[in-house]
């Protein structure tokens, strides 16, 4: 055997480097607009697209999949090559990756702005776009797997398990929750609706925040965290106990996003056990982490590097102390749908994705230029302005969160809510938002202030594209090993089986049931599918992205009862595709709406919130009353509803349009008895029609 | 805490054999891990650390 000479690649990891820079800016410059529009909504400058339901997922997913995916690839380009002793299985696989992934992003920017969205949260882009990920996905899976294979070390290390958990679990997220059926180029709807649909979305959101957030971090925390701190991890047996507790646990875990709705109760229990149950594996890595530092904390106060992994361990173990806690039906019934989840949300977002990600990069860029930092100072500073950032934005979000929850609940002692406008709670907070709108500030002040450090880093250097290792090639195994997991540490293709049936298992448990058993799904005979009219109405409703700021689910609580009305039953949703109960009310729940105000009432209100609700903050929407509706869709949306089980009369297509004129003109006579004069093809016509709809079917029953 | 557990109607069945399967995975990991030897725990506890040289003194920041 002779010792072997190749090259690992730089360029790739400079390239997802600079990108992760890049979108990271973008997409925190884009979440400060959404903030600052949460005070001041004529920050959207009068136009749909920078407006904040339509930029809101243009931040969700500049942040996850542009900038904290961009640096997941880098983190896993170095780590994996270095770890296995072998360049990149192909450079050309690197490159498609590269650029594909780069295109999806610029996909996304152009697309959701558009009002492009299938309104899934974390999910929302369009067919094309989800078929041009699952290529781009196959791509990086084929390139890693090529490497491992092609490796000079026996044994995987526990970063690449996580790496291998990542590529598995994403695909079968993306996979199951992208099944869609296309109506146009850009324009499609899920196969699932309501209650399933709610269910298979959070299964999905969950885990896109266990398996691309969480787990590639911790593969690139078991790398990084040893190499920065010059220490071996601390416990290699905790490491694997916690891998292997974590991956099953927590694809069980999503319906802790929908307690108290109208998802069958066993499904939330097992959320909610499953949820407690979490903290245990995420802890274990925590507890690695911050061990791994035992004997270098001196190095803590004078490494930069150090003190971002520090904090961003420190924020893992707070979201997910605070995760499971949410998941506590007492607690959530407070804490859902206040701001308190988008607390929870940054906590982990901003410290341990964000603070992780700049370690790496100050780690990373100095080493494949072949030149030291260009100053550690700077980098001091960003550690502080980014530290005080989180706390700027995540402690004003929990204040507000529980003055608002309980605001929603309280009532007087005569037995009435004693805020019955919701507008009242909302304007209580805005000092708290305007806070939040500082710390996101200072964040991006620091992440722009590393964008300087790191530029002249790499001009002071140069880019060491290939460089040199020496390995010996692996050679033939002599003997059987006797320990079941070390021989599965060296045999990646039946390590991502065994990795894909320990996280299929808790999904098919939870969403089988609720597919197969009719009873899970109770059906309300006076529920009826949409007319043509309500069904472009509730298109234009998802296009806008009023599901961001709007729930449509009104939870069993004497407070929100007598807030909104009856709460929600699942036979309400069963031609929802998709389903839109939202995660967060920004405005009041939409659910009974219908016939709660007139049509004058809604066409103000949309014209110009302010005229109805002094002091809101929901944006104006002028250009509903300008725009024509599209009717050339009509068919195609029918049909499809048709193919998906929507119990539309056959040939009912063809008079759709007929339909959909005669409820619009009835819906302008009505305005114009008010003194309204819109004509009956404009927009908002439809999506007052949706509105004036939502909840009503239950009224009927009740007649 | 678990007050929900008590009332499933009849669906406990589901939270009783999703315990159940989490505690023999559980139970088979840790019977792995008992299993594995000290000597070779060390060995890929020290791999990220055997991979690459350390940037060259000369090359130190110096800001």
């Amino acid at each position: 055997m002779q010792l072997e000479t190749f090259n690992y690649d730089n360029r790739i990891v400079r390239n997802f480097g600079i990108a992760t820079i890049f979108w990271g800016i973008v997409g925190m410059s884009v979440g400060l607009l959404a903030a600052i529009q949460l005070v001041w909504p004529f920050m959207n400058f009068e136009s749909p697209v920078t407006t904040f339901g339509r930029i809101r997922p243009v931040h969700t997913n500049a942040v996850i999949f542009a900038f904290v995916g961009n640096g997941i690839f880098m983190g896993v380009y170095y780590s994996l090559q270095r770890l296995l002793k072998a360049r990149m299985y192909s450079d050309a696989l690197s490159k498609i990756h590269f650029w594909g992934w780069q295109l999806i992003i610029l996909a996304a920017a152009i697309t959701l702005p558009l009002g492009w969205t299938t309104s899934h949260e974390y999910a929302e882009l369009e067919w094309p776009i989800d078929v041009a990920i699952t290529i781009i996905w196959v791509v990086f899976g084929i390139n890693m797997f090529g490497t491992i294979i092609r490796r000079r070390e026996r044994h995987m290390y526990v970063a690449i398990w996580f790496y291998i958990a990542t590529f598995v679990t994403i695909a079968v997220l993306h996979i199951v929750n992208s099944a869609e059926l296309p109506i146009s180029a850009f324009k499609s709807y899920y196969i699932y609706a309501g209650v399933q649909d709610a269910l298979v979305q959070w299964w999905y959101g969950h885990n896109a925040v266990a398996f691309f957030l969480t787990t590639p971090y911790l593969g690139l925390m078991y790398y990084f965290l040893p190499k920065m701190a010059n220490r071996p991890v601390y416990s290699y047996k905790l490491s694997i106990l916690h891998f292997w507790s974590l991956i099953f646990i927590y694809i069980w875990a999503g319906p802790h996003h929908l307690l108290y709705t109208s998802l069958p109760g066993w499904i939330q229990s097992v959320g909610v056990v499953f949820s407690i149950m979490l903290i245990a594996p995420s802890w274990g890595g925590m507890i690695n982490g911050l061990l791994t530092l035992r004997g270098a904390w001196d190095k803590v106060r004078t490494e930069p590097t150090l003190k971002f992994m520090v904090v961003a361990l420190t924020a893992y173990g707070m979201a997910t102390f605070e995760g499971p806690m949410l998941s506590l039906k007492q607690v959530n019934a407070i804490a859902h749908f206040t701001d308190w989840i988008i607390a929870h949300v940054h906590v982990g977002a901003l410290g341990w994705n964000g603070f992780m990600t700049f370690a790496i990069l100050y780690w990373a860029i100095p080493r494949i230029y072949g030149t030291p930092l260009y100053s550690k100072r700077l980098a001091g500073v960003h550690f502080w302005i980014g530290t005080l950032g989180i706390l700027f934005y995540a402690i004003p979000m929990y204040w507000a969160a529980v003055v608002q929850g309980l605001m929603w609940k309280e009532f007087t002692p005569e037995g009435v809510l004693k805020y019955p406008s919701f507008l009242a709670t909302t304007l209580q907070i805005l000092p708290m938002h305007m806070l939040r709108a500082v710390g996101g500030g200072l964040y991006l002040s620091g992440a722009l202030l590393m964008t300087y450090n790191l530029v002249r880093t790499m001009r002071q250097g140069k880019l060491i594209a290939n460089e040199s290792a020496q390995a010996m090639p692996l050679e033939p195994i002599q003997f059987t090993e006797k320990s079941k997991h070390r021989r599965l540490e060296r045999k990646p293709v039946l390590f991502m089986v065994v990795a894909l049936v320990v996280i299929l298992i808790g999904g098919m448990v939870e969403m089988m049931p609720t597919f197969m058993i009719s009873s899970n799904v109770p059906t309300i005979s006076s529920v009826k599918p949409y007319t043509p009219l309500e069904l472009q109405g509730r298109d234009i409703y998802i296009r806008e992205g009023c599901v961001n700021c709007h729930s449509q689910t009104v939870r069993p609580f004497r407070s929100e009862t007598a807030r909104y009305g009856e709460y929600s039953k699942a036979g309400e949703f069963v031609y929802d595709h998709p389903f839109l109960w939202g995660s967060k009310r920004t405005g009041p729940d939409l659910h009974r709406i219908g016939k709660k105000y007139p049509n004058k009432w809604h066409f103000d209100h949309l014209m110009d919130p302010t005229i109805t609700s002094p002091g809101s903050i929901m944006p104006p929407y002028p250009w509903l009353i300008e725009q024509k509706l599209d009717t050339t869709t009509t068919v195609a949306k029918i049909t499809a509803m048709r193919k998906l089980g929507v119990p539309y009369p056959s040939g009912y297509e063809y008079q759709a349009n007929g339909d959909l004129d005669q409820q619009a003109k009835a819906i302008a006579a009505d305005l114009k008895a008010s003194q309204v004069n819109v004509s009956p093809d404009k927009e908002i016509i439809a999506i007052v029609a949706y509105l004036q709809r939502l909840g009503t079917d239950i009224k009927v029953t009740e007649k | 805490m678990f007050k929900q557990i008590t009332s499933l109607n009849g669906n406990e069945w589901y939270l009783i054999s999703s315990l159940w399967m989490f505690i023999i995975f559980f139970i088979t990991v840790a019977i792995l891990l008992i299993k594995m030897k000290k000597q070779h725990m060390d060995y890929m506890r020290h791999l990220p650390l055997e991979d690459e040289p350390e940037i060259p003194e000369e090359l130190t920041e110096k800001n």
